[in-house]
């Protein structure tokens, strides 16, 4: 082992880079040569030196405006994504899309059992019997024109649409079918009372993960406070096994534009607050929020942390 | 060794399940690893707005080629794959640009000094100590610019972030040997703009 070799391998010797061997034979070298062992020391202080740039982690509301951006721009994509496979047949994107679709689920119904056995269908389930009435054939809408063809030379054309058939359930939360349409009116409705009563209806329900999606969905983008802040209700007890949901409604205690669902998430995330993210939060808002309420409940909550020994 | 493992084993269900078209698993792939993408982008572009742009960008690939991971390595060092390569083609664009200066852009597309982002968090420093150590890190944050986006990359992972250089080599699609060589030079580079600092 020489000096040039030495002096070109110093670099991964500091960065703990060398093979057991290499780096025993540069330790002895270093021991005994001391044009070496001061380049190894210069070495040493630039690394030093390199930590007055120090590696910050992200903020916690930096790291939350970046996941709700990321959220749109996911769910954006989904859509697109939806839209391609309209045109595009695949079979289990298909499957999926039907178990939330109550209008194609319906037309399924219709067309397995003939169209027309009995005018009612029961079944069985956990808390009692699950009523699915027949589509109503007759009052059937428009639902989107898929394809305009033209038949050359003719006044004729072709027009494939889709159709919708109003239809009801009736049963337990419980019940998958009833639980999948509830899943589906919290994420999807126009209505903002539809949303907020499925929700409702699904917070009884949130010890099911798929549950706790939709509702951290809810509290995270829908468009109404109330039915965020009923979400917030349905997820409460569950921030301190869940971090998904830990981190839902610490976004919306650093973003929500409502005090009330941010007061509510703040209380919420009680259980939690000696955790370092919430505390870093509780810490943030206590100096800079805008509301004196939620910087005096975060003094509060900081004040009753226990000290750590 | 055994909470990689645990880990791995872990992203493995949480890729499968993504494949299968399961959005909440493939939200939290993203919790797994977007604190340390972030970081990573912020520290490199020393900008909030080009940090976020990157973060994003790098997910929405991961979404979009989800179906084309084929396990050959990890989802670690696939997302971060992706995070140096956009990371690289922005350090290019700036040094075409020359753009890149000790003022920066946060989220707001204001600008503010470099000097503003380092400060000293030790208990007793004092204002002067304070501001030779800012002023210290906007000369390594302006000497980090000098090297060419490869160099710069390697040293960034290796020095800021902590990967072994065989990972380095694995998410730069290269060898560790030459991954070993671009440090060296990086690191002579910096010495040499920063010696009379010392």
């Amino acid at each position: 082992m020489n000096c040039e070799w030495v002096q070109q391998n110093i670099t991964l010797y500091l960065y703990n880079e060398l093979a057991d061997d290499a780096r025993h034979e540069l330790e002895q070298h270093i021991a005994r040569c001391k044009v070496c062992a001061a380049e190894v020391s210069e070495q040493q202080e630039f690394q030093v030196q390199m930590g007055a740039l120090p590696v910050e982690e992200p903020s916690a509301s930096f790291l939350a405006a970046a996941r709700m951006r990321l959220q749109e721009a996911l769910e954006t994509a989904e859509q697109k994504r939806a839209w391609y496979h309209r045109f595009a047949f695949d079979p289990s994107a298909w499957l999926r899309q039907l178990r939330f679709s109550p209008a194609l689920a319906s037309l399924i119904f219709l067309v397995g059992f003939g169209g027309g056995i009995g005018a009612m269908y029961s079944a069985m389930g956990k808390g009692g019997p699950t009523v699915i009435s027949k589509p109503r054939t007759e009052e059937a809408s428009i639902g989107g024109i898929t394809s305009i063809e033209k038949e050359p030379g003719t006044n004729n054309v072709k027009v494939q649409y889709d159709t919708r058939l109003p239809a009801s359930v009736e049963g337990s939360v419980s019940d998958p079918k009833v639980q999948d349409l509830l899943l589906y009116a919290a994420k999807s409705n126009e209505n903002s009372g539809v949303r907020l009563n499925s929700v409702d209806a699904l917070t009884s329900k949130a010890s099911d993960p798929r549950v706790r999606e939709t509702l951290t969905y809810a509290l995270r983008y829908d468009s109404n406070p109330g039915v965020r802040l009923m979400a917030l209700d349905g997820l409460g007890p569950y921030v301190k096994d869940d971090i998904r949901v830990r981190n839902a409604v610490l976004e919306a205690l650093l973003n929500d534009s409502n005090l009330g669902v941010r007061s509510g998430a703040l209380h919420a995330l009680n259980p939690v607050r000696a955790d370092s993210s919430v505390r870093m939060a509780l810490q943030q808002l206590s100096k800079e929020d805008p509301s004196e309420y939620i910087r005096t409940e975060c003094q509060r909550m900081l004040a009753s942390m226990p000290s750590i020994d | 060794m055994v909470g990689q493992a645990q880990s791995r084993m872990n992203d493995t269900e949480l890729i499968r399940e993504a494949q299968r078209g399961n959005a909440a698993a493939f939200e939290e792939l993203v919790r797994q690893y977007d604190s340390a993408v972030l970081r990573l982008a912020y520290h490199l572009t020393r900008s909030e707005q080009d940090a976020q742009d990157i973060y994003q960008e790098a997910f929405l690939k991961a979404y979009r080629n989800i179906n084309n991971f084929r396990f050959e390595c990890s989802f670690y060092t696939w997302i971060y794959r992706i995070v140096t390569n956009l990371c690289l083609d922005l350090l290019r664009k700036r040094q075409v640009r020359k753009e890149d200066s000790g003022i920066t852009a946060d989220s707001e597309g204001g600008t503010y000094d470099m000097l503003d982002q380092v400060a000293d968090v030790r208990s007793g420093a004092s204002p002067e100590r304070d501001l030779m150590r800012r002023e210290l890190g906007a000369r390594i944050a302006k000497a980090l610019t000098k090297l060419t986006p490869r160099e710069r990359m390697v040293f960034e992972m290796k020095h800021y972030q902590g990967l072994k250089l065989r990972t380095i080599g694995e998410i730069l699609n290269t060898t560790e040997e030459t991954a070993k060589n671009t440090l060296f030079r990086g690191t002579q580079k910096l010495r040499a703009a920063l010696k009379d600092m010392r």
